[in-house]
């Protein structure tokens, strides 16, 4: 069977079976503090989904964006309180609810709307002192008619930088979230993948996905799944702005024929925290040995980045590892990266190899406790190439996979 | 849903476009900024990927009224309409300044006073003044909202699609209700139902929840089991071609005692609220309706907007003078919510779709109802 060689067996980072929810907000909590305290932040309003998810520990099913705008949670978050004020709509968050102290708790507001936004406006004037400084991740269109009455200090630094800070080292209890996220996607996927064969459509193999998730404990699907199809060649591909290959394209109700290349990919949450998986798949067929030698390149690539990936390296590091195990070009998408970062986020910092630049790679240095998804995507026309996607934990000594899935019909 | 990825049809686009344009005059914007997924669809057409949750602020779409051109964030043209030509489409980009590069090359771009964005971030609120330098920025959800507000008839026809694949995955799912199933697996046969039709694009996937018997709203905590004796709310969402379907129904599971009298407060609470479904009426009218009903107002809103997101109105106790200043309209679509609850006993919540016409109410949804 073909695997990895697991990096520094018995490392000092240990992680839970099951995650201490309490614990877990406690932990988030004076990171998010202390990453405010560090840009000089007293008081922050977060409205995005997911930074609401990591500064109040409240999870839910995620629904659509159309909707989530008018019935969301909202949070106030600040320096001197180690607990989070949270602003609740009827049912989200509901069931996480009770750990937070009852003053801390408030009814839902709608900041879409003057009327909400004057009510919300008026229970902050108690809860932020005027000199404070505030930091927003984001303004509703009333928000911004009502900027001197919610932010009389002037105009709101950005919060989404001092969210993304405080949550690129998860806490064990975090890492044991994530874990579970990916062990329901990789069981769920073992009969979804027992399902793929000749005539089956593309949605189906969605249904079947979604089913197994939701049954072995999913809190959400985060992303349509995706089961893309690959070209016969670049040329043939959909047109991109890049010429290079288009990804992820969507799912409709087309029968997958004998032969398909499938590059998968596939989110879901459990208590707010994301898992990832990426594999390719051949639809009724082993693969000719031309795609083997795809998959060979890819471990190649993946052995070479797992080679030097532990606390202390670079982003830069990775890139240069899996450039060079690629024989000097680049193994990803002009539009993606080599890896990304996951968390309450199905992809957060660090993206790596973007267009971000080659010095914003160099100065992020890896710590024990990050999570990164690697992708290095290998193509040669005539194969469908080779995609699949590891998580992994860095620590001092390197990496601990969570990621658990095999590499069939490819491998070894 | 087809086996192609293709973008919404010719008139559903330009009925659209054409709401949004006219709405750019009445609200004095040379240029529309977009971020939210659902405005990106309407003035676009073209189907995007379903990521849940809400999205950060980010320039997704442009709209220049001079020249009625849409620019798209887009790497690829599948999906992306023909009246969206290559050049306009501008790839996936993690630096924002390479995004604010790309909106400064538009046609327009640098002589727009007004700009119009559907929210903002302090990121965006620094950066965008590069690319539209003689601009003041300034809301322009509000000339969204005005444009979504009102349905074409080629969106009604999308929205009872959207309707009709909400009613049979609700379907699929109440056919597994009994005691001892969990929420989790009646949720995991919504959404197989839902994608089985063609749809892995859930609005909503907080699907089924025991209704409390000691209060009113609160979850009841538990292990997730039904019981011999609850009443089980259903709430189903789907986006089908960008456009919200929702329904909600409650079903007893086994035998619920003290549930036909219930039933009966939600039938007469119901025909109320139909009635406030008048053109001409004051939003405010489906508020008045619990209160005619003697029915406390429930914890959600009464009414919302139904199209390809949230859109106005929205009618909530927690916003009484907004909701008492709308006016509905014929092309109006709402989700219309019942609630009612009994100590003991549990909550009925039903959500139905309801188009405004000149004649009056059409409801839209036609999920059964449990009967005594």
């Amino acid at each position: 069977m073909t695997t990895f060689a697991q990096a520094g067996t018995g490392n000092g980072l240990v992680i839970p079976e099951t995650p201490d929810l309490a614990r877990m907000r406690r932990d988030t909590g004076a990171r998010l503090r202390s990453a405010m305290a560090e840009r000089g932040v007293d008081a922050m309003i977060l409205l995005g989904n997911n930074s609401v998810v990591y500064a109040t520990g409240t999870s839910w099913p995620l629904g659509d964006a159309g909707l989530s705008y008018v019935e969301r949670p909202v949070a106030v978050v600040l320096s001197d309180d180690e607990w989070p004020h949270l602003f609740l709509p009827f049912r989200e968050g509901a069931s996480q609810e009770s750990d937070l102290p009852a003053d801390h708790l408030h009814g839902p507001v709608y900041l879409e709307f003057d009327e909400g936004v004057q009510n919300f406006a008026s229970v902050l004037a108690d809860l932020i002192p005027p000199a404070a400084a505030v930091a927003v991740d984001e303004c509703t269109g009333a928000m911004s008619r009502a900027g001197k009455l919610l932010f009389p200090n002037g105009s709101p630094a950005d919060a989404a930088t001092v969210v993304s800070a405080a949550k690129a080292i998860k806490t064990p209890d975090e890492l044991s979230c994530m874990r579970t996220a990916i062990g329901i996607t990789d069981e769920a996927m073992v009969e979804v993948h027992k399902r793929l064969a000749p005539g089956i459509r593309q949605i189906d193999l969605s249904a079947s996905f979604l089913r197994q998730a939701f049954e072995l404990g999913a809190t959400a699907s985060m992303l349509e799944p995706i089961w893309q199809v690959m070209p016969p060649s670049k040329a043939e591909g959909v047109w991109t702005t890049h010429g290079d290959l288009a990804l992820p394209l969507l799912s409709t109700e087309r029968e997958l024929a004998e032969g398909d290349v499938l590059w998968t990919d596939v989110s879901i949450s459990y208590r707010g925290y994301c898992s990832d998986f990426g594999r390719t798949w051949i639809v009724g067929r082993d693969p000719l040995p031309r795609q083997q030698a795809q998959f060979d390149r890819w471990f190649e690539i993946m052995t070479a980045v797992l080679g030097v990936a532990r606390a202390g390296a670079t982003a830069a590091d990775l890139g240069r590892a899996a450039t060079a195990a690629n024989g000097g070009s680049r193994p990803w998408l002009p539009h993606f990266y080599l890896g990304h970062g996951i968390g309450v986020n199905a992809a957060e910092m660090p993206m790596i190899g973007t267009d971000l630049g080659d010095e914003f790679d160099e100065k992020f240095v890896l710590q024990s406790g990050m999570v990164l998804v690697l992708e290095p995507v290998v193509w040669e026309d005539g194969t469908g190439g080779y995609r699949s996607e590891e998580v992994l934990v860095i620590t001092e000594e390197g990496w601990i996979r969570l990621t658990d899935y095999p590499y069939d019909p490819y491998g070894h | 849903m087809a086996t192609e990825v293709l973008p919404d049809d010719r008139a559903l686009r330009s009925g659209r476009r054409q709401r949004a344009l006219d709405q750019m005059v009445e609200h004095d914007l040379d240029v529309l900024v977009l971020g939210r997924q659902a405005n990106v669809r309407y003035v676009a057409g073209a189907p995007q990927l379903w990521v849940a949750g809400t999205r950060p602020f980010g320039p997704t779409c442009v709209l220049v009224r001079a020249t009625g051109a849409v620019h798209l964030l887009s790497t690829w043209d599948e999906g992306v309409p023909d009246d969206i030509p290559h050049e306009n489409l501008y790839g996936i980009s993690w630096n924002p300044m390479n995004t604010i590069s790309a909106l400064q090359r538009i046609d327009g771009a640098a002589t727009a006073r007004r700009v119009g964005t559907d929210a903002l971030s302090p990121v965006f609120a620094q950066l965008l003044p590069t690319s539209f330098p003689n601009a003041e920025l300034v809301d322009g959800e509000l000339a969204m909202r005005a444009a979504r507000r009102i349905k074409t008839a080629e969106e009604v026809g999308a929205l009872r699609d959207a309707i009709a694949v909400a009613e049979s995955a609700l379907a699929a799912a109440v056919s597994e209700l009994r005691p001892g199933v969990s929420e989790q697996i009646l949720a995991g046969v919504l959404l197989e139902a839902l994608a089985a039709g063609g749809l892995s694009t859930p609005s909503n996937q907080d699907v089924a929840w025991v209704t409390s018997r000691e209060h009113p709203w609160r979850r009841v905590n538990g292990d997730g089991r039904i019981k011999d004796g609850d009443l089980v709310a259903f709430s189903a969402g789907v986006l089908a071609g960008g456009y919200i379907g929702e329904v909600g129904r409650t079903w007893p599971a086994g035998v619920a005692t003290g549930a036909p009298a219930l039933y009966q407060r939600w039938d007469s609470l119901w025909a109320k609220l139909l009635a406030a479904c008048r053109p001409g009426a004051a939003a405010g009218e489906l508020l008045t309706a619990y209160q005619a009903a003697g029915e406390p107002a429930p914890p959600m809103p009464v009414a919302r907007g139904l199209g390809m997101g949230f859109d106005p109105p929205v009618v909530s106790k927690h916003l009484p003078a907004s909701a008492a200043g709308e006016r509905l309209e014929p092309g109006m679509v709402l989700a219309v919510t019942g609630y009612v609850w009994d100590q003991g006993i549990g909550a009925v919540f039903g959500r139905e779709a309801v188009l405004i016409t000149a004649d009056g109410p059409e409801v839209l949804t036609r999920s059964p109802s449990w009967q005594a």
